[in-house]
């Protein structure tokens, strides 16, 4: 790490402690927790639920804004295999950006199959459109390399669509990945760069916490309402998946993906890319000591 | 006398213009539509080849089964029987491409009609009869002949990703001048169409499409006059020609604007000499009469002189045979006796000899592959391959959910399949090169191929390996291990490995299951009775 980049990390973190301890000093009855963390039979209801608990869709779009919500829509496979993001959850948030006041909201990913296809059989397009979303095929001409700023990823082919964005709303979902162990939040973001993706895998942790602390998103909304337990990131049976009921979402994506990690039943500081960002105070993973919100809807 | 110009055959000619301009929309909008809209099966969107007779008797004679679709071909009989050539003159497209440039080039002062010997009419007949003959050994021929065929794949391979590539060349510069809204709005349009824009041989076949626009030049219509065996076909089917040519010679002023205008060469002056199976109906003749003396009667004919179709004797014996010899000619390469290890078929291909004589090489199923997988083969599968499909993984790897190139084949050389059925048929089998690939050879993680395997449970699985490393250390990665069972050679692992020249997994043909003679394990033969 580059003493500058060390000295602007220390005042960030210093800063939001800073704030943290202020707000708690005035003794604020609504302050938000860290996490929400909901259950429930409707993954529309369940979002609803975890983004007001968080204080509202307000609290992260303000009036104008262009929001990105980039889900996963990598997979040419369909909802209930559960390897691309509950087009339910997408298309509640959509409609949650918009009421705050959202002048646009966009929806797409870099997908991994055909992206005519997964956009349509993920049911991701149709759904969004119809909450109001502007769904962007991904276009070669919307990859522009340039630079991360990050420890190992110093530039890269970005989707601007997805950088250019006032606000970015993350909203993954927890799946079986066999060289990361699971993927959450932030190999997300692996769907919002171009260029050759697949040589990223030599040093996928790096290149999680570069991306992620590249695209530093207002929000992260992990669904876990169908999580895929094996054959991952695509799954293919319904034997897979693992019917979870559950999102859990937070403005630190790194408590949000230690959270996603205990759902596998496995502890945060095991998986290396959650260890990486939270030494390099991109956010915390001690569970123990967050504020977490817990409803069942 | 009164010199004025037929009002019914200009206005005639009008009608057949706008009924060419009709059939080749249709025929683009078929075109436009077959790759995946949304739907997992598409409608009949190659229907427009079923018309064609050419196409429906050899692959008939050549496969030695009807395909039940070519019956749609009898319709296209039953007009032409009645009415002449009308299919070429009104309906067939690359006959409206063909005018198109020869009006283009008439209007250009690039070309100049003028009287020119009939000797050559007589070659497509030949071409036919020879196409007709090697049907009968199994060869078919009639693909790289057939109007349709040839336009088509003239069309996939190289016209619309050439369009396609300059429409890209268009949006790169909107963007560059930041018009990024109107950029972005034909981006989206252009990415939905998902137009095909790579083709091994796309330049080869652009120059083959190019050269026979140029032929006319030479003459009018020159394709539909020489070349075209489908023409030829509708030719010697034109017996009952309702409609004949008739001159009124107390109008005629023996100008020759008719023999010299005819699209087709079918000397319209004296009608006597008319022939009625050159003549495409275009009714160019009728109005351009400049008296008004040409008409087309029914029931009228007038004497004729000379024989419908006169072929020579000796050419008429002599051309079978030629055609007889080709089909060994053809087969002198080892294409047939061993399989070649990077022909791999789509799925849905019937066994190779019969693939062979069903296949017309229109190039269907390269432009509905949603990957751009599937690429004209060159030399893989001997002479008669040249131009059927094969996947090219590095190109473009076999969609999991689809089955498109099945539905859209027009001749049945690819067996129709629901999803369900595609994604357990096996097209070939992937290999890992431990030499290149990243955890054996360097010791480094990757796992690119085991993540995008489709099947469930995944055809690659990973093991511990261990990679000793140039100062001597070890390291221990996963690393990629194929089941032969599980992998039905999709190619996805080939087309996502990082290894971008030669791939460190990569697939070849091997395990085929339309195939009985290119497989690798015996137990897996699954016969229902015992061979002993």
């Amino acid at each position: 790490m580059k003493r500058r980049e060390f000295i602007r990390d220390v005042a960030i973190g210093s800063l939001v402690l800073n704030l943290g301890t202020k707000q708690s000093l005035f003794g604020q009855a609504a302050q938000p927790p860290d996490l929400a963390w909901v259950e429930g039979d409707s993954p529309a209801a369940i979002t609803r639920a975890a983004v007001d608990l968080l204080g509202g869709m307000k609290r992260f779009v303000g009036r104008g804004d262009v929001v990105c919500v980039k889900p996963n829509i990598g997979w040419d496979r369909t909802p209930e295999l559960a390897a691309c993001t509950n087009p339910e959850v997408v298309k509640t948030l959509v409609e949650l950006c918009l009421a705050a006041g959202a002048k646009e909201v966009i929806v797409t990913d870099n997908s991994t199959n055909q992206a005519n296809r997964t956009f349509l059989r993920s049911g991701i397009q149709a759904a969004a459109k119809e909450a109001g979303a502007k769904v962007l095929l991904p276009s070669p001409f919307r990859m522009k390399k340039m630079a991360l700023g990050g420890e190992w990823l110093k530039d890269w082919e970005v989707y601007l669509d997805v950088s250019e964005a006032d606000k970015i709303i993350n909203v993954p979902i927890a799946k079986h990945h066999s060289l990361a162990r699971v993927t959450l939040g932030m190999k997300n973001w692996l769907g919002a760069v171009g260029g050759a993706r697949n040589q990223l895998h030599q040093k996928l942790d790096q290149a999680e916490v570069d991306l992620a602390r590249f695209f530093k998103p207002a929000l992260t909304v992990l669904d876990a309402y169908r999580m895929l337990m094996r054959n991952g990131p695509q799954g293919g049976r319904l034997s897979d998946t693992k019917l979870q009921k559950t999102v859990v979402a937070g403005v630190d994506y790194v408590a949000v993906e230690a959270a996603g990690a205990t759902l596998f039943g496995i502890k945060p500081e095991e998986l290396p890319f959650i260890k990486l960002a939270a030494d390099r105070k991109a956010g915390r993973l001690d569970l123990e000591k967050l504020k977490i919100e817990k409803r069942t809807v | 006398m009164k010199k004025e110009r037929s009002k019914k055959y200009r206005l005639l000619q009008a009608v057949r213009i706008l009924s060419q301009l009709f059939f080749f929309g249709l025929f683009v909008y078929l075109f436009s539509k077959t790759h995946f809209t949304g739907q997992d099966y598409i409608s009949p969107v190659e229907r427009y080849f079923h018309f064609d007779p050419l196409l429906g008797l050899v692959t008939s004679i050549a496969g030695r089964v009807f395909f039940a679709s070519f019956a749609l071909a009898g319709i296209t009989v039953a007009l032409t029987v009645l009415l002449g050539r009308v299919a070429c003159g009104w309906v067939c497209p690359l006959g409206g491409v063909h005018q198109f440039f020869s009006f283009i080039f008439k209007k250009a002062k690039l070309h100049r009609p003028k009287s020119a010997s009939a000797g050559p009419l007589k070659l497509k007949y030949y071409i036919l009869i020879f196409i007709l003959a090697a049907a009968l050994l199994g060869l078919d021929l009639a693909g790289y002949v057939d109007p349709l065929s040839f336009l088509y794949r003239s069309f996939a391979v190289s016209v619309f990703p050439v369009l396609a590539g300059a429409a890209s060349a268009l949006i790169g510069l909107l963007y560059k001048l930041k018009l990024t809204g109107l950029g972005g709005t034909m981006g989206q349009f252009f990415e939905s169409l998902s137009l095909n824009a790579t083709f091994q041989q796309g330049f080869f076949i652009g120059l083959v499409f190019l050269a026979a626009v140029l032929l006319n030049l030479v003459r009018e219509r020159f394709w539909c006059r020489v070349i075209c065996p489908a023409g030829a076909l509708l030719g010697l089917l034109s017996l009952g020609n309702i409609f004949k040519l008739k001159i009124n010679t107390q109008k005629c002023i023996d100008c020759g604007l008719c023999n010299l205008q005819c699209q087709t060469q079918a000397s319209p002056f004296p009608d006597e000499e008319w022939k009625g199976h050159e003549c495409v109906y275009c009714f160019t003749c009728g109005a351009v009469c400049p008296t008004a003396a040409i008409g087309f009667p029914a029931w009228k004919r007038a004497p004729r002189r000379e024989p419908r179709v006169s072929l020579e004797r000796r050419r008429l014996i002599w051309t079978p045979i030629a055609a007889l010899l080709v089909a060994p000619f053809f087969r002198l390469t080892p294409a047939g006796k061993r399989p070649s290890a990077s022909l791999i078929r789509p799925p849905g291909a019937r066994p190779e000899p019969q693939f062979l004589s069903k296949c017309v090489k229109c190039g269907e199923c390269m432009k509905a592959c949603p990957t751009n997988g599937l690429q004209p083969v060159l030399a893989e599968a001997g002479p008669e391959g040249l131009w059927t499909p094969k996947l090219v993984p590095r190109i473009g790897y076999c969609e999991y959910y689809c089955s498109l190139c099945s539905q859209v084949c027009p001749s049945g050389a690819i067996q129709e399949l629901r999803i369900e059925d595609k994604i357990k048929v096996k097209i070939g089998t992937a290999w890992v090169n431990k030499n290149h690939c990243l955890p054996y050879a360097l010791g480094k993680p990757c796992i690119v191929c085991e993540e995008h395997c489709p099947t469930s449970p995944k055809a690659i699985k990973l093991v511990e390996t261990q990679a000793r490393l140039p100062d001597g250390t070890v390291s221990t990665q996963k690393a990629p291990v194929v089941d032969y069972e599980l992998c039905i050679g999709c190619g996805i692992c080939e087309n996502k490995c990082p290894v971008v020249d030669s791939p460190a997994i990569y697939c070849t043909s091997i395990g085929e299951q339309r195939s009985e003679t290119n497989r690798l394990l015996l137990e897996l033969l699954k016969t229902d009775s015992e061979p002993y």
